[in-house]
């Protein structure tokens, strides 16, 4: 379960660095939209538009149904909070022990000046 | 496709009033360690560490429902600027991470940079600057709020 929820991750994230794919999850966070909507917006070829489309959908970040010739894609929201959680867990972690680190060494640093 | 994006990473930053000399020292010695290294869950923390290039280290947080072991090795030791370690624990789900701290004199303060990545081995240590650019753009995105 680990070992399959980490590999889940490493797709999420690998399809959130790169800026075309994020520009098309936020277009679809507005509603559904075409392929062919989206490849419109977008400045490079149709062919491209498809291979993002297809890491987003591998990532399980959107869902495409085919109604008649159209195929429709969908956001899918469950696996970006699942991204979400792992950075939100490790920036309270590192915020609490920078916070901690600050109050140490500020704290030792008192002392030693107290007793020059 | 592009490997060294394939994960994410967690940056955190803070302005402390000392010097990047006394900042980093905290970080490689076990009595400055066990103090800090204590989240506010843990009662206590206990710390193992070998401080040279390749040396391991072991922080075990004693928590209230058992230890929590983290591990791992240094990488890069640059005193006072910059410190990279890998880190293993169970929350990290037994795979091996990457935290590199920086220290950046501003004035007589020092800011601490704190990036964990969530790096594969494959990827080190040369992409190191494709890596951050890319990771920064995801950073922002989860500013945004696009991401959650």
């Amino acid at each position: 379960m680990g070992e399959y929820q980490s590999a889940r991750l490493d797709g999420v994230f690998n399809a959130l660095c790169d800026p075309t794919r994020r520009a098309i999850l936020a277009r679809l966070t507005d509603a559904d939209a075409r392929v062919t909507d989206i490849a419109g917006d977008f400045p490079i070829s149709l062919n491209s538009i498809s291979k993002h489309i297809r890491m987003l959908e591998r990532a399980g970040l959107l869902r495409r149904s085919i109604v008649g010739r159209d195929h429709v894609l969908t956001l899918n929201a469950g696996p970006l909070a699942e991204a979400q959680a792992w950075i939100e867990k490790y920036r309270r972690f590192w915020e609490g022990r920078l916070a901690a680190l600050d109050a140490f060494v500020t704290a030792k640093n008192a002392k030693k000046r107290k007793r020059k | 496709m592009n490997a060294v994006l394939a994960s994410a990473a967690v940056v955190v930053r803070r302005v402390i009033a000392a010097s990047a000399e006394d900042l980093f020292d905290a970080w490689l010695d076990p009595e400055a360690l066990a103090q800090w290294m204590r989240p506010g869950t843990i009662n206590s923390t206990v710390a193992r560490v070998e401080p040279r290039v390749g040396g391991a280290y072991e922080i075990t947080m004693q928590g209230q429902s058992g230890p929590i072991v983290h591990k791992g090795v240094y990488r890069v030791i640059e005193r006072p600027k910059r410190l990279v370690f890998t880190w293993i624990s169970g929350p990290t789900e037994n795979k091996e991470t990457q935290v590199t701290v920086d220290f950046v004199r501003v004035d007589k303060r020092t800011e601490v940079i704190v990036t964990h990545e969530q790096l594969p081995e494959s990827a080190m240590p040369s992409h190191r600057n494709g890596w951050t650019s890319g990771l920064e753009h995801l950073d922002e995105a989860c500013q945004k709020g696009l991401i959650g």
